[in-house]
């Protein structure tokens, strides 16, 4: 002020302004460079798990002549007839020219076991097939598969493929006949579990993870949000609250097969609820998943302003309205937001639901909270765990299965937040 | 609000009235047990939820181990009906059964699995016999100076152990102790191999502790890595790496041909039919086991057990062997059909 | 009030710990609330010191001091604000009306009905500006139907002067307000329950002049029916709107007396160091 021209002040702020902009400028290019390595790597996984899996999306059929043979249908019941032996009939007819005992097993096996299945749900359907031929599409066997997607080299010797020499031949006629066509695989969305790659779906893991979420989300919101209000706006803060506190805080971190151990425990050994049902895999889960949501709804309760609530009681609400009318719908988005994570989380696990039986080949589709069933995780890990080479890109193509329901429930969380959150 | 609180009350009633309905019975099998069995139990289960009107036996994979601990708890529908197992029952684990009441229990052997050393296509295949596994993998082996003592095993390369072997890195692949390969692959190659040297031969009599430990105790410096359960990634870990070899079932050995191949073990390679006709000799057989008092309680169990020993599923040509089980002979198989058909009790003394 | 009651009640009262005294005229006749020998402590520390003073009917009554003095925290004790206050203790006698307000049976839902509080920031609910006035008649159950309950937010809002602005749009969120509409609002909250008193902690604190001068204005029509307290640090609001004036020291209530009094002629040192601005 005393001297207007000259002020010291600016050229000490303008001496360290540049260092000041080079900090800036660093911590810049390395947060952008650690977003991009996450955003590589995000990639990567991407990148591994759709190019090994979009091919399990696609599956192979072979069209046959099936006579329906009413000499097979003498039976009642209709399912004892004998479908594979309609099915090799109808490949005999094609390939009369097969005749030795080892090349006619060869032939059958181009054809998926679950044909004859197929064959059976059809006249079930509809009995008046008794008497037809028909020109039937069934799904090809999964070494067959594998072949018209390239994942057996067929140039390589004959010994170290699982299709023969002769096999491709009568497969090369079938082409050429236009008998084989890739469709899209509808089976994978609409099947249960099953040992044949090419029968093999999810249907069965996904019901299983919504009947076991839906008594995680059930049971664990509501418990999870009292347990939070409660602690936060009701009990008095003293030493058994911290340790409490403490213990929330630490169950958070136990790692989740502990769940499972004190599931099979208390649910299973205890109160002797059935295993392997989503009963008891939504109970555990609900163990795990409690810690997460406790935290996450006393953090957004502590963040609801405290002028709020001194609002509310000063015009003389109780303590319950305070909460009910004015800090709960506040701290809701956050809260929600918790639960969608925690859930996010439950359904990506397997440890825990181990120990409890879910971990199991399960073919029929549960329909209800205490039928047998497994989870999609669970679902991946056992098909990673199978033999037969077609799994690898099943395994792959639940994983983007179970990406997309991740990815969806945390859509979800975005525009609950945004459905709920209350501007100021 | 309330409807809420409504319909949340509907659907715990409806859950715990499920629940306790299921108590009452359940309908649908329960097999627990080994890993090494559970793709041929499953492939059985499928076949016979699909062909009858019975649900679809449920199979956890446990272990034989764990499968016994459940299938020996007790009597009841909270337990398991079946056992798998890729060795027979214990004389504890009997006695286990017994005190918890499971008193008659049906054993039935359903085939052979035979255990295979594995390298990839790139390299050559290896010739061993069971004493160099022994030598390789053993944290104790036999002084190469000579004399009859144990020192911590000193060989780095095949070529240490036979100069007729490639001059590569030991470096052996395999299942962590809980699995029941590794059980086998340490009883069957491992002892087996040991027992060559006449004073751990002579050992077996005289110590049998100390012979348990020569035997069993394999090497801990990183010549043999714990590659976990899961024999897909030990395969593709070998196609990463053409100098290593790894241990695992057949069926996946059978499965990767285009990518790896077995050793020839004493002069036999793991084909199917050489371990079927017993020549390959690392195999182990497979069983499982039946609850009897179950058979009348829960629906199907009889019906199950006549699908997996029918020759359809068992039979040399059946579709077990597709997936990889190498089955017994007809003799044997009769044998066990009969008894899987009379219930036999198993004794145990 | 008039100076005959002044002289009636010029009363010295001893504080018990220390010799400071409270000069000039706490006591009234039929005082609406009474306050004798209250001490307040945040954890150890005394924040209030055995402060004596009644509260008239129908009396504006103006809390002045340093900041830090405890204004805040004597006017929290008078609806039990304080209970809310984490390790916050208050002791003495606590009257509103004859009634012991500081009994632990006392129930505080309906004394804050009827000792409304207005804050230093205005926090309306982030409702709508209806909602935000009929909030307290609905917990209380003060309307019977749709129509009562309209009828008590337009009577409120017209006595907060607030009406003509926001008729148009009682639906749209109380939060939208500018500053002044919002303590306003907080007002019209505060006096839809028809307190009998009504707590004001630095009302104006973040207020324009103009907004001032308006709930200035209302502060004198509430008078009407309404004791009020209010702090401020305004010397100006305090001459303005209040008829007693109560000076507080570091905890110690130092003296009370008739606004003009205590403006023109304060009888303590630390009073006239306060208000000629030589404090400090
Ligand atoms: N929640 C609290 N915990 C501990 N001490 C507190 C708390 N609130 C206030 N105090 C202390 O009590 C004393 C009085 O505080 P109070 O808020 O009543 O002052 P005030 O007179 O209202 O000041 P201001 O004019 O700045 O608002 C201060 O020393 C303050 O530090
Ligand atoms: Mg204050």
């Amino acid at each position: 002020m005393d001297q207007p021209e000259k002020n010291p002040t600016i050229d000490k702020v303008n001496r360290g302004l540049k260092r000041r902009y080079r900090a800036e400028r660093r911590f810049r290019i390395l947060g952008a460079t650690a977003i991009l390595t996450a955003l590589c790597f995000l990639f990567l996984l991407f990148f591994s798990i759709v190019s090994s899996g979009y091919k399990a999306f696609e599956k192979t059929f072979i069209q046959i002549e099936v006579f329906f043979d009413p000499a097979e249908f003498t039976n009642e019941n209709l399912a004892a007839a004998n479908f594979p032996g309609l099915i090799k009939a109808s490949m005999n007819s094609m390939f009369p020219e097969v005749t030795s005992r080892k090349d006619k097993k060869d032939l059958y096996y181009l054809i998926s076991p679950g044909a004859s299945f197929q064959l059976m749900k059809q006249v079930k359907n509809n009995p008046a097939l008794i008497g037809q031929k028909e020109l039937i599409w069934v799904a090809a066997n999964d070494d067959v598969d594998m072949l018209l997607k390239g994942n057996i080299d067929r140039t390589r010797p004959e010994s170290e493929r699982r299709i023969s020499d002769k096999q491709l031949g009568w497969l090369d006629t079938l082409a050429h006949d236009g008998k084989i066509k890739k469709t899209f695989n509808t089976a994978f969305f609409t099947s249960g579990d099953s040992r044949e790659p090419e029968l093999a779906g999810i249907w069965g893991a996904t019901c299983g993870s919504f009947y076991t979420l839906l008594i995680t989300l059930s049971l664990s919101f509501p418990i999870g949000v009292a347990a939070a209000v409660y602690l936060e706006e009701f009990a008095p803060k003293n030493r058994w609250t911290d340790i409490i506190e403490v213990n929330i805080n630490n169950l958070a971190a136990v790692p989740s097969i502990v769940y499972g151990l004190l599931g099979l425990a208390v649910f299973i050994n205890f109160f002797g609820m059935p295993r392997s049902t989503p009963l008891v895999g939504g109970l555990v889960l609900t163990l795990m998943t409690l810690p997460i949501i406790i935290i996450a709804s006393r953090a957004s309760l502590k963040s609801v302003p405290p002028s709020i609530r001194e609002a509310a009681l000063g015009i003389g609400a109780s303590k319950m309205q305070m909460v009910a009318h004015h800090v709960l719908p506040l701290a809701l988005p956050g809260m929600l937001t918790g639960t969608i994570i925690g859930m996010a989380h439950a359904l990506g696990e397997t440890a825990p639901l181990l120990m409890v039986g879910m971990v199991a080949f399960i073919v029929d589709i549960p329909h209800g909270f205490t039928d047998p069933a497994t989870v999609l995780p669970v679902q991946i890990y056992l098909w990673a765990d199978s033999p037969e080479r077609a799994f690898v890109a099943k395994t792959s193509a639940a994983i983007m299965v179970l990406l997309a329901f991740l990815f969806l429930m945390n859509a979800a969380a975005v525009l609950l937040r945004k459905r709920f959150e209350i501007k100021w | 609000m309330k409807k809420s609180i409504l319909l949340a009350s509907a659907l715990f009633a409806g859950m715990f009235a499920g629940s306790s309905a299921q108590a009452a019975g359940r309908d649908y099998i329960s097999i627990v047990g080994s890993s090494t069995v559970y793709p041929f139990s499953t492939v059985v289960a499928e076949q016979f939820g699909k062909t009858t009107n019975f649900k679809t036996p449920k199979i956890e994979s446990t272990g034989t181990g764990g499968g016994f601990k459940l299938f020996c708890g007790g009597v009841g529908v909270e337990y398991p009906d079946i056992s798998n197992a890729s060795r027979a029952i214990k004389k504890s684990e009997f006695d286990t059964c017994q005190a918890n009441g499971v008193k008659d229990i049906v054993e039935v052997k359903i085939g052979y699995d035979g255990i295979v050393f594995a390298n990839s296509k790139k390299s050559a295949p290896l010739k061993l016999t069971r004493k160099d596994i022994f030598l390789a993998l053993a944290k104790n082996v036999p002084d190469p100076k000579g004399g009859d003592k144990l020192v911590p095993n000193p060989y780095k390369t095949w070529k240490d152990i036979d100069p007729a072997l490639p001059n590569e890195k030991i470096e052996v692949l395999g299942p962590p102790p809980t699995s029941g390969t590794r059980d086998a692959f340490v009883e069957l190659t491992m002892e087996t191999g040991a027992t060559t040297f006449p004073f751990i031969h002579d050992m077996e009599k005289k110590d049998k502790n100390l012979f348990k430990a020569t035997t069993q105790t394999i090497r801990e410096d990183g010549a043999y890595i714990e590659a976990g359960e899961n024999d897909n990634l030990i395969v593709q870990k070998l196609e990463a790496n053409p100098h290593a070899v790894g241990i695992f079932g057949f069926s996946f050995l059978d499965q990767n041909a285009d990518m790896i191949q077995g050793s020839i073990i004493e002069n036999e390679s793991p084909t199917f039919d050489n371990i079927a006709s017993g020549k390959y000799p690392v195999s182990r057989p497979l069983f499982f086991y039946v609850k009897k008092a179950h058979v009348d309680v829960i629906p199907g169990i009889k019906e199950y057990l006549g699908e997996f020993t029918s020759e359809k599923a068992w039979g040399s040509e059946g579709y077990l062997a597709d997936k990889g089980m190498i089955p017994m002979d007809k003799k044997e198989r009769d044998l066990f059909a009969k008894q899987a058909k009379e219930l036999k009790t198993l004794t145990m003394k | 009030m008039s100076g005959k009651e002044e002289i009636l009640s010029e009363v010295t009262t001893k504080a018990l710990h220390k010799e400071r005294e409270t000069v000039g005229s706490p006591f009234v006749e039929n005082p609406r609330m009474t306050c004798r020998e209250v001490n307040v402590y945040y954890g150890d520390k005394k924040a209030i010191n055995n402060v004596n003073i009644d509260i008239a009917r129908n009396e504006v009554i103006a809390m002045i001091g340093p900041s830090g003095c405890g204004k805040s925290t004597f006017l929290r004790c008078l609806n039990r604000m304080n209970d809310t206050i984490e390790g916050c203790r208050v002791t003495g006698d606590l009257r509103l009306d004859g009634m012991d307000i500081h009994d632990k049976n006392v129930d505080v839902v309906p004394l804050r009905a009827r000792v409304g509080m207005v804050f230093q920031k205005p926090n309306p609910f982030p409702k709508s500006i209806f909602d935000n006035v009929a909030y307290g008649p609905k917990i209380h159950g003060l309307a019977q139907n749709k129509a009562e309950l309209d009828e008590i937010v337009e009577r409120s809002l017209k006595k907060a002067g607030l009406w003509d602005e926001v008729k148009d749009r009682l639906t749209q969120p109380g939060t939208g307000l500018s500053g002044g509409q919002q303590q306003r609002l907080c007002i019209a909250r505060a006096i839809a329950v028809s307190p009998e008193v009504i707590l004001m902690d630095e009302p104006c604190s973040a207020l324009d002049p103009i907004a001032t001068a308006r709930i200035e204005e209302l502060i004198a029509e509430l008078r009407q029916h309404y004791s009020i307290v209010i702090v401020t640090h305004s010397m100006q609001q305090a001459a303005r709107v209040s008829q007693r004036t109560a000076y507080f020291h570091l905890g110690d209530l130092i003296e009370v007396g008739m606004t003009d009094r205590v403006f023109t002629n304060p009888r303590h040192q630390l009073t006239e160091d306060y208000i000629t601005g030589r404090f400090g």
